[in-house]
């Protein structure tokens, strides 16, 4: 039953899921109807607060038990706390119930977003450019054949895509525009096909019950 | 051969620190680049500016802080181009962290516009003109439910008010009232518009994506199931330059002033390349 019960619920709605696209019989699109605005928001908002519950019991285990760097679980709890209970009582703009302005110091949700989540997420990505510059460097060699058209390739699709390429020559763009719409294209399409059947042949093994690790314990 | 020795070994402090002043430099002296429109974009914008009157634009704000010097610049001109011709705008999310960025976005276009407008019906007026829908959980539920009714689904927008009540609402029921949505995700997002919404319902998708994941995306542009596809920064370029060449509208272009500081970033990053060539064939030509 523990294990019978989920895989029967996992076959009903897959089941379902693949109907729909095939019955247009209104029982059909009425069931589905309801799976999609009723059914799975419920469910999809219990798997929110269960995650959110998830994430600081991690923390607070972290806490007690001291483990490493357990000081930052701190500032995650504080934080959170803090960035809920101005989203949840102060609006998206001050405009809650909740006074989310002191004289001319605002901390609504915006201003926290663009002043704390917008600045620290543009910082971490910016960094990713340094790190591309020093590695091309250090890696992009033309050891073989295939790493001399991957190089090639690599260079007139980089200044194509530039302004400059332009001025360089008219044909450049062009051309980096072939490589991107034909071979690119071709390759991109094979592993999409590839990545297609894949899913089909997984989703299938689970519909079926023959696919069971999902359920935990490694399908036995 | 010692210069051989330095150029097959520079410390990477030293490539940071030039690339640093190379990207640094053009943003504190910012231009705006004109840029050769290419047919992707091209495309967009034609699918964009023939979306009949009685039809909306859906933008969808799928955007992080982390992706948005690429693609905040797509969705100010797309927001541009709409306002300008006074079509509809249903803004959404389908994750919880762009909503900021999306209302940023939102705000900056609607002041202005309504910076310069002198009457009600010259200002962006929010309910009439574009609806911030904000919101709900599972992406594919928001693009499978959209098909059938928008309001059922979007109950309230990003401000508590009920969509129902919403002027502009009472015109956009589904899909059907919709003229193309415009995905705008550094993921895999785009793709599933088109998997969900339009294999099941029909309705156009144009997306704007980061360089890096563009080569994805090409497969979807050469079917025809993107009406159009915007790459990068140089895409949000050629963009702002169709909107302000097409229809006058001036703003602040971000996409083009950044655009020499990409160039001397990626010529750099060729000259390095050449350099630890030079220095590896050299070297191994010596053993």
């Amino acid at each position: 039953m523990k294990k019978g019960l989920p895989l029967i619920l996992v076959f009903i709605c897959g089941i379902l899921g693949i109907i729909q696209y095939f019955a247009p019989h209104p029982v059909v699109q009425d069931t589905d109807n309801f799976f999609r605005n009723n059914l799975l928001k419920i469910l999809a908002a219990f798997a929110l607060v269960l995650g959110l519950g998830s994430l600081l019991k991690v923390h607070m285990d972290k806490i007690k038990r001291k483990r490493e760097n357990w000081q930052y679980s701190w500032v995650l709890i504080i934080v959170f706390i803090i960035t809920s209970i101005i989203g949840l009582f102060g609006g998206v703009t001050g405009e809650g119930p909740l006074p989310t302005r002191i004289g001319s110091f605002s901390f609504d949700n915006q201003t926290i977003y663009d002043n704390v989540i917008v600045p620290l997420g543009s910082t971490m990505f910016a960094l990713l450019a340094f790190f591309m510059a020093s590695a091309a460097y250090r890696a992009f060699r033309a050891r073989s054949t295939e790493a001399t058209l991957l190089l090639a390739s690599a260079f007139i699709v980089m200044l194509g895509v530039l302004p400059l390429g332009d001025r360089i020559s008219p044909h450049l763009p062009s051309f980096a525009q072939w490589i991107m719409d034909v071979p690119n294209v071709a390759g991109q399409r094979g592993i999409l096909i590839g990545v297609a059947f894949g899913i089909l042949a997984t989703a299938l093994k689970i519909i079926l019950g023959i696919e069971r690790s999902w359920l935990g314990g490694g399908g036995e | 051969m010692k210069i051989i020795d330095i150029l097959a070994k520079i410390d990477r402090r030293i490539i940071y620190l030039i690339l640093l002043v190379v990207v640094i430099l053009p943003l504190i002296f910012p231009s705006a680049q004109s840029v050769r429109v290419m047919p992707p974009v091209e495309k967009f914008f034609n699918a964009v500016d023939n979306i009949p009157e009685e039809k909306a634009l859906i933008i969808d704000f799928d955007y992080t802080p982390q992706d948005m010097p690429e693609l905040e610049p797509m969705a100010i001109a797309l927001l541009r181009h709409a306002f300008k011709k006074r079509i509809k705008v249903l803004a959404l999310s389908l994750y919880v962290q762009p909503l900021g960025l999306a209302q940023r976005a939102l705000t900056q276009v609607t002041e202005e516009f309504n910076s310069t407008a002198e009457t009600s019906a010259d200002s962006i007026i929010y309910g009439r003109d574009y609806v911030f829908l904000g919101w709900q959980v599972g992406p594919i539920l928001a693009m499978l439910s959209m098909g059938e009714s928008i309001t059922n689904f979007y109950n309230i927008d990003y401000y508590g008010n009920r969509t129902d009540t919403l002027l502009l609402m009472k015109h956009i029921k589904n899909y059907n009232n919709v003229g193309i949505v415009a995905a705008l995700s550094p993921s895999d997002i785009p793709r599933y518009w088109v998997a969900y919404a339009q294999n099941r319902f029909g309705v156009a998708v144009g997306a704007g994506v980061t360089s890096v994941s563009a080569s994805e995306f090409y497969p979807y542009l050469q079917t025809g199931q993107f009406s159009g596809l915007m790459i990068g920064m140089k895409g949000a370029a050629e963009y702002e330059e169709m909107v302000e060449k097409e229809l006058s509208v001036a703003g602040r272009r971000k996409a083009s002033e950044s655009l020499p500081s990409i160039t001397y970033a990626h010529l750099l990053i060729i000259a390095f390349i050449i350099i630890g060539n030079i220095g590896h064939f050299v070297k191994r030509r010596q053993k």
